[in-house]
């Protein structure tokens, strides 16, 4: 499945950069209220504690507020992958009922799973320790048995069923 | 692609080891480098051992925050102080079992990372205690200053040497930053041996997760 994984990159990229954002934010916090610190152990309170430490509460509120964006962002990143799952798991049942419908072989289902897959005849040969001849036969005979042409048509029944 | 549509088995027993979640690996590698570049090779009390400090200190006070509202993975709950579990667990490998997996740290894992976060605290805390809170910036501008010649940065300075340096006080403040940053390199060389042992009685590579390989 190629599609969703480009959107699984992206959440994963925004919440790389939002844990940067979280850490830097930190750290130029301890570092900006340090000197704050020290800036008011020298000179005492005056008009420029006020602006620290209005800044000192802004940097604050930024780390809480990005941290609460990457756990929103880590959050939608995973229900994403759930969904992906489920509707995985639903394309199998599909799949898998067609198959029995079909009074598919055994056989039969393994070879046409692979090449609903995308693999080629070579391939399923080689992974099934059988022959190209054999892998042949048994497709010719499955997409008999689901009335198409060939490989192509015989993908696009269960896009079909997908796409709705 | 090319996979077989295998009956997915699951030797983990229905259980997702865990893939941490960017500001755990994050604050990790950069709280390592620090720790490495502080223990070994820059220079104690120089601006930027003060300054890698006071960033570790920050990292870590984020992660023990992520610890309460971060993800599964990462929150305290997932992996409570259990030291008895540790101690089954290490005598598990050491009996050759495989380890079943955690949905977060093991149990040994876990009492090591409470122990890391520990020692980082003393030693931060303790540093900022044995630099009288001065800031990075403050003793790069005093550093610069003497080494220009204007020693009056030493004078600025002498009091607090005073309270802290040389006092019984601040001798022990400065033993325990050192015994902390000493047990805190051993500890993460351990730390390291944990992580191939573990790996290897698992049979996968327990770095990948961590530098954000592996299936989200
Ligand atoms: C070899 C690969 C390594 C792996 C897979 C690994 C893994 C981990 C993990 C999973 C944690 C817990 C992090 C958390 O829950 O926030 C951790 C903590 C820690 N590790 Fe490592 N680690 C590795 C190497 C190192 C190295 C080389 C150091 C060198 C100093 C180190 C120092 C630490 C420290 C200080 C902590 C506790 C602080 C923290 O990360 O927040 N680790 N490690």
């Amino acid at each position: 499945m190629k599609l969703p994984r480009f959107a699984k990159d992206a959440g994963r990229r925004q919440s790389a950069a939002l844990a940067a954002v979280v850490l830097v934010q930190a750290v130029a916090a301890l570092f900006f209220m340090g000197d704050a610190a020290a800036d008011i152990d020298l000179d005492g309170l005056g008009p420029e504690s006020a602006v620290e430490a209005l800044v000192s509460l802004a940097l604050v509120l930024g780390i809480v507020t990005s941290g609460w964006q990457l756990r929103r962002t880590l959050e939608t990143v995973q229900s994403q992958a759930q969904a992906l799952e489920v509707a995985r798991g639903a394309l199998a049942e599909v799949i898998e009922a067609q198959f029995t419908r079909w009074a598919l072989t055994p056989a039969e289902r393994d070879v046409a799973l692979f090449a609903l897959k995308g693999l080629d005849v070579a391939e399923i040969a080689t992974l099934r320790g059988a022959a190209t001849g054999t892998v042949r036969a048994q497709m010719t005979r499955v997409y008999a048995k689901a009335g198409v042409s060939g490989r192509a048509q015989f993908a696009a029944l269960f896009v079909e069923d997908l796409l709705g | 692609m090319g996979r077989a549509p295998s009956l997915k088995t699951d030797p983990a027993g229905g259980v997702k080891p865990p893939v941490w979640d960017p500001l755990v690996r994050l604050s990790h590698w950069l709280v390592a480098l620090a720790v490495l570049v502080n223990g070994l090779i820059d220079k104690p009390g120089a601006a930027l051992h003060v300054g890698l400090g006071w960033a570790v200190l920050a990292i870590v006070l984020v992660r023990l925050g992520w610890g309460f509202v971060g993800p599964a993975t990462a929150r305290f709950a997932s992996f409570p102080p259990a030291p008895f579990k540790a101690l089954s667990h290490l005598g598990g490998l050491a009996r050759r079992q495989r380890p079943r997996e955690y949905p977060s740290h093991n149990p040994a894992g876990a009492m090591m990372v409470y122990t890391l976060w520990a020692l980082l605290l003393t030693v931060t805390l303790t540093g900022l205690v044995m630099t009288g809170g001065r800031s990075p910036m403050t003793i790069a501008a005093d550093q610069a200053a003497v080494n220009s010649g204007d020693w009056s940065a030493l004078v600025k300075q002498a009091p607090a040497e005073d309270d802290e340096g040389d006092s019984d006080g601040g001798k022990i403040v400065g033993a325990i930053h050192e015994t902390a940053a000493n047990l805190l390199l051993i500890l993460a060389a351990l730390h390291v041996g944990g992580v191939v042992v573990e790996s290897r009685a698992l049979g996968r590579n327990l770095v990948r997760p961590m530098l954000g390989r592996g299936k989200a």
